[in-house]
């Protein structure tokens, strides 16, 4: 660690990360009060946030954990979820070419919408790879130490803030901070609608199937309209 | 299955997954570009997923008479559109959250 320390490039990452960071913070509290609301220990918490490393996927799998649905539902809902990891992966992938595997496979954990956003700026303006590596290594550190900090302070104040605070309320508007700026591209609102509708249409659904199969619908009117704009401005 | 096993599956099995997708192009598929039909239909997984999740937690769906104007509602409102106009976590919560302690406190 000391070494990594002494690597500008590692450094450098570690500090352009930082505000990024303060940003999330919340959303990490959040995450913890959440784990701390689905009855899980201290180390149950650290676990999902150190090995799932997702906010959204900890708060649904706290959730579902909570209203008792089964294993395979919970697992399924969540891979829906971080089905957009692929997306980040696949951009991420050339810049990531020239490293070697083992570099791939450690920095690849760390990969996060947030982290990919300050790191792409140095693949794309240096031709050092070992450099930009370590640099994105240095963001990928950073945001999984204050990830984890963050949570647990979550845990910790989740368990004393009183009932009658409904902090609870503060997941959705978590959830809606990343998905309101969305709504400026059509084919977005046409997901989001149908999901919405869909999730109240089939909340008969068993074991919160309604969930996935409202999230899956969604994304499959969002491609929809995104075909059939593509064809109105073609004409 | 007793909970706790239960969190603990939960926390491998999904945290596996979720190293693969992270892992898949980079290098599992290293060798193969992503589908274009793929391409498009990630790009709403945020939207339908993320909404579907939020809408239950704000609107008490009962199948007939929902009361629509509730605290938590409005307050929902006033958060998305701080959300919409600022891309801010923080102030989405901070507006959110003094919404609806405000309007709860002026129901009651």
């Amino acid at each position: 660690m000391r070494r990594l320390f002494a690597s500008k490039d590692f450094r450098e990452g570690f500090a352009e990360m930082l505000p990024a960071c303060l940003g999330l913070m919340p959303f990490g509290v959040v995450c913890g009060v959440g784990a701390a609301a689905a009855g899980a220990n201290w180390l149950a918490s650290l676990g999902m946030s150190a090995i799932i490393f997702s906010g959204a996927a900890q708060i649904l799998a706290a959730q579902l954990v909570a209203a008792d649905a089964p294993l395979l539902v919970i697992v399924l809902t969540c891979v829906v979820l971080g089905l957009r990891f692929l997306m980040y992966s696949a951009a991420m992938a050339p810049y990531m070419k020239k490293l070697p595997a083992h570099w791939q496979k450690g920095l690849a954990f760390l990969l996060t919408d947030q982290a990919f956003a300050v790191a792409i700026r140095r693949f794309n303006a240096s031709e050092d790879h070992q450099g930009a590596g370590l640099h994105f290594l240095g963001c990928g550190v950073a945001l999984w130490s204050v990830w984890q900090i963050t949570c647990m302070a979550g845990f910790l104040a989740g368990n004393l803030i009183p009932a009658t605070w409904s902090l609870e309320f503060a997941v959705p508007l978590c959830f809606l901070a990343l998905v309101a700026p969305l709504f400026r591209d059509m084919p977005s609102i046409v997901a989001a609608v149908t999901a919405g509708v869909a999730v109240f249409a089939m909340s008969h659904l068993p074991m919160r199937l309604n969930l996935i199969a409202a999230g899956l619908l969604g994304i499959l009117a969002g491609t929809l309209a995104d075909f059939a704009r593509e064809r109105w401005t073609q004409r | 299955m007793d909970a706790t096993l239960k969190l603990w599956l939960v926390i491998f099995i999904v945290g596996a997954l979720n190293y693969a997708s992270r892992l898949s192009f980079i290098a599992i598929f290293a060798r193969r570009s992503m589908p274009p039909l793929l391409a498009r239909a990630l790009k709403y997984v945020p939207a339908a997923m993320l909404t579907a999740l939020i809408l239950p937690m704000v609107i008490d769906w009962d199948g007939g008479a929902t009361d629509f104007v509730t605290p938590k509602i409005v307050a929902a409102l006033v958060a998305a559109a701080v959300a919409f106009a600022t891309r801010s976590t923080l102030k989405t919560l901070g507006v959110g959250m003094t919404a609806l302690w405000l309007l709860q406190w002026a129901w009651a």
